[in-house]
């Protein structure tokens, strides 16, 4: 049997711009088939805090930050999903691991695999990254 | 195939994923192809622009046969047959 195609992201942001963006960039490749290992790093180790994740009134945009509630807005209307929601769907519908740089967890005072979201895979460290990425058929820094 | 020839097509199953934004319908007609078998026909309702050159390109590239799509006021059905 083929083996499916490997995509490789270092998500450090903790934005809910960017979150989405990289929820919608998964999506296509879960519809591709190809497996993806999410390397969660600095910003983003923030944002995957359990009491965080889903708090919008504790994340911000990336960009044009004073357009937030408006954005929020938008997204509600078009019936796109949290950043939490999406990665949660597509990791039930196809082959995602999220794991946590540890240091990155330190740093927001996070240091147990349940002080995370359920999504959560593991807490490791950056070499793994480094041969993740080395592995990958595409590999994405968000 | 041609447009009348679509419109008059068996269909196996139809999803209807116009309540979603990209990737939603993509990821609807993923999961509606596990469910039926090789040389049935899946009709997928999208309201959303970029689905109409997205499912094509997935169908090729997934080896199943891009039908064509039918335009209807405010969405388009785009069919495709499994693999």
């Amino acid at each position: 049997m083929e083996e499916n195609q490997k995509m490789c992201i270092g998500l450090f942001s903790g934005s809910i711009d960017k979150l989405t963006a990289a929820g919608i960039v998964m999506g296509g490749a879960v519809a591709d088939d190809m497996d993806i290992d999410v390397y969660v790093l600095l910003q983003a180790a923030r944002a995957f805090r359990k009491d965080v994740a889903d708090d919008y009134s504790k994340l911000e945009l990336a960009e044009n930050p004073t357009y937030k509630d408006q954005f929020v807005k938008s997204m509600e209307g078009l019936n796109i999903k949290t950043w939490l929601q999406v990665f949660r769907e597509l990791k039930a519908a196809g082959n995602i691991k999220f794991h946590i740089c540890g240091t990155a967890g330190k740093v927001w005072d996070a240091h147990k695999m349940e002080d995370f979201v359920d999504i959560a895979d593991d807490i490791c460290g950056i070499g793994a990254y480094i041969t993740d990425s080395q592995n990958a058929d595409v590999h994405l820094f968000i | 195939m041609t447009q009348e020839e679509l419109t008059t097509l068996e269909v196996t199953k139809s999803v209807d994923a116009r309540g979603t934004s990209c990737p939603g319908p993509l990821l609807a007609a993923k999961k509606a192809m596990g469910e039926i078998n090789s040389g049935d026909v899946l009709e997928v309702l999208s309201a959303d622009e970029g689905t109409k050159k997205d499912i094509p390109k997935w169908a090729t590239k997934k080896k199943h046969e891009y039908l064509g799509t039918v335009e209807e006021s405010g969405f388009f059905k785009i069919f495709v047959k499994k693999g």
